[in-house]
């Protein structure tokens, strides 16, 4: 068995024979920012997902026409592959990916492996930061399809069909209110919500290079906690970051049809009045 | 904006960093990360002795040294991988090295408040920077304890 869409899927080595096409942008987003700096593929631009594809004011994301600035500065164009790598096993990676579709760019990879493979290699880093023509990218509009909001959370919930919980077993269970390490970017309450399953992210990647699993053992991970293709599913986390890259595995490694990310998150979830919760 | 009790050195890093845009704050983190020490040979072997910082998202290690005139030396120890965390331990250690034990527990909790930290970086690792510095602490009192 293979993944359902390989094509969203690229390895290293295809990065390095593509440095140079110019129909590629390879795209570096990663939970230490600093990372980039310090040495990246290539040609890679940056996106990080703290400063720039937050909204300024509210808890939300950047608007489509901020998006449109940020996608046309760093020279795409709709029709534009755009590869993402980052570290912690492609973890911000994955969420800047999801928000590019969002907005509704569809040409989208992820380098398996993330920079931790692309070091293991030991393939070229560097330091130039590189420049593009820019370009007057049109961004759709923000594609809901793939992002659930608190009210769709609690209909899933109260129907009973799948939320995937990918944080931590210990803030699953509720001993623990945010990521261990992660102080403060707390809920109120501790615990899941209804019918949720525990699936934390990392079981979906390698630990020694960081690329994802085989397809059957994605499966078998899945559905033997009931998380099916038939249906919606939604996954959340604390704030949507982690969840993302389960989105990503569901939707295209495994193909589910219906798979969206719940960025509210438990930050959200865990301060709603009148939410139910499970322990 | 002029704190009482700051060690020269932290009041130097702190008056620079508020006077900084984003960008050139970046850069000055990215500097400490570069420049980050490695962990002397001697603690290698102690790093399990070492004080862990569980505030931060990433593994941090913390030794505090008292040399022979009375001034303390903190030993870092922290992965590569976390350019971040280098950087914004670096600044306390930078600004505190050499001051008593005295001196390190007289720090205001919040004295990096006017550098403008957060335009550079998530308030979680403001988070992280806040823990670093309650050990530094912590690890002051034990050695005026001894």
């Amino acid at each position: 068995m293979s993944y359902v869409h390989p094509e969203y899927l690229v390895e290293t080595e295809w990065v390095a024979q593509n440095l140079d096409n110019p129909d590629v942008r390879i795209i570096e987003s990663d939970e230490d920012p600093l990372l980039y700096a310090l040495g990246h593929i290539p040609g890679a631009v940056q996106v990080d997902w703290f400063s720039t594809l937050q909204h300024p004011l509210r808890r939300d994301f950047l608007t489509k026409e901020k998006f449109e600035e940020v996608a046309s500065k760093i020279g795409i164009t709709n029709d534009t592959t755009v590869v993402f790598y980052g570290d912690k096993s492609n973890w911000f990676a994955c969420y800047a990916l999801w928000l590019f579709q969002y907005y509704g760019h569809q040409n989208v990879r992820i380098m398996n492996g993330g920079r931790l493979k692309w070091e293991k290699e030991n393939r070229p880093l560097v330091k130039d930061v590189p420049s593009y023509p820019e370009t007057t990218y049109r961004a759709k509009e923000a594609d809901k399809s793939i992002r659930a909001f608190r009210d769709e959370v609690l209909q899933q919930s109260n129907t009973k069909k799948p939320l995937v919980d990918v944080r931590s077993p210990k803030e699953y269970s509720g001993e623990l209110i945010s990521m261990p390490n992660y102080p403060q970017e707390g809920a109120t309450r501790g615990g899941h919500i209804p019918s949720a399953v525990s699936i934390p992210w990392a079981q979906a990647v390698n630990e020694a290079d960081s690329t994802f699993k085989s397809p059957d053992e994605l499966r078998a991970l899945y559905e033997g906690k009931g998380v099916k293709s038939d249906g919606e599913v939604i996954a959340y986390c604390r704030i949507g970051e982690r969840s993302s890259l389960t989105w990503f595995v569901l939707k295209y490694l495994l193909g589910y049809p219906k798979v969206k990310n719940y960025d509210g998150s438990w930050t959200e979830w865990g301060n709603l009045v009148d939410a139910p919760i499970e322990k | 904006m002029k704190m009482q009790n700051l060690p020269p050195k932290l009041q130097e890093i702190v008056d620079d960093f508020a006077g900084m845009s984003r960008e050139e704050k970046l850069e000055t983190l990215i500097g400490y990360a570069e420049t980050f020490p490695l962990l002397p040979e001697w603690l290698k072997e102690r790093r399990d002795n070492m004080e862990p910082v569980p505030e931060c998202m990433t593994p941090v290690f913390l030794f505090a040294e008292q040399l022979p005139d009375g001034g303390v030396h903190f030993h870092l120890d922290i992965p590569a991988q976390s350019p971040t965390v280098r950087g914004l331990a670096s600044i306390l250690a930078n600004g505190l090295n050499g001051s008593t034990p005295e001196e390190i527990i007289a720090v205001p909790g919040d004295f990096f408040l006017p550098m403008n930290l957060q335009e550079a970086v998530s308030q979680q690792r403001l988070n992280g920077f806040i823990g670093v510095l309650a050990h530094m602490k912590k690890e002051a009192v034990k050695l005026l304890e001894k």
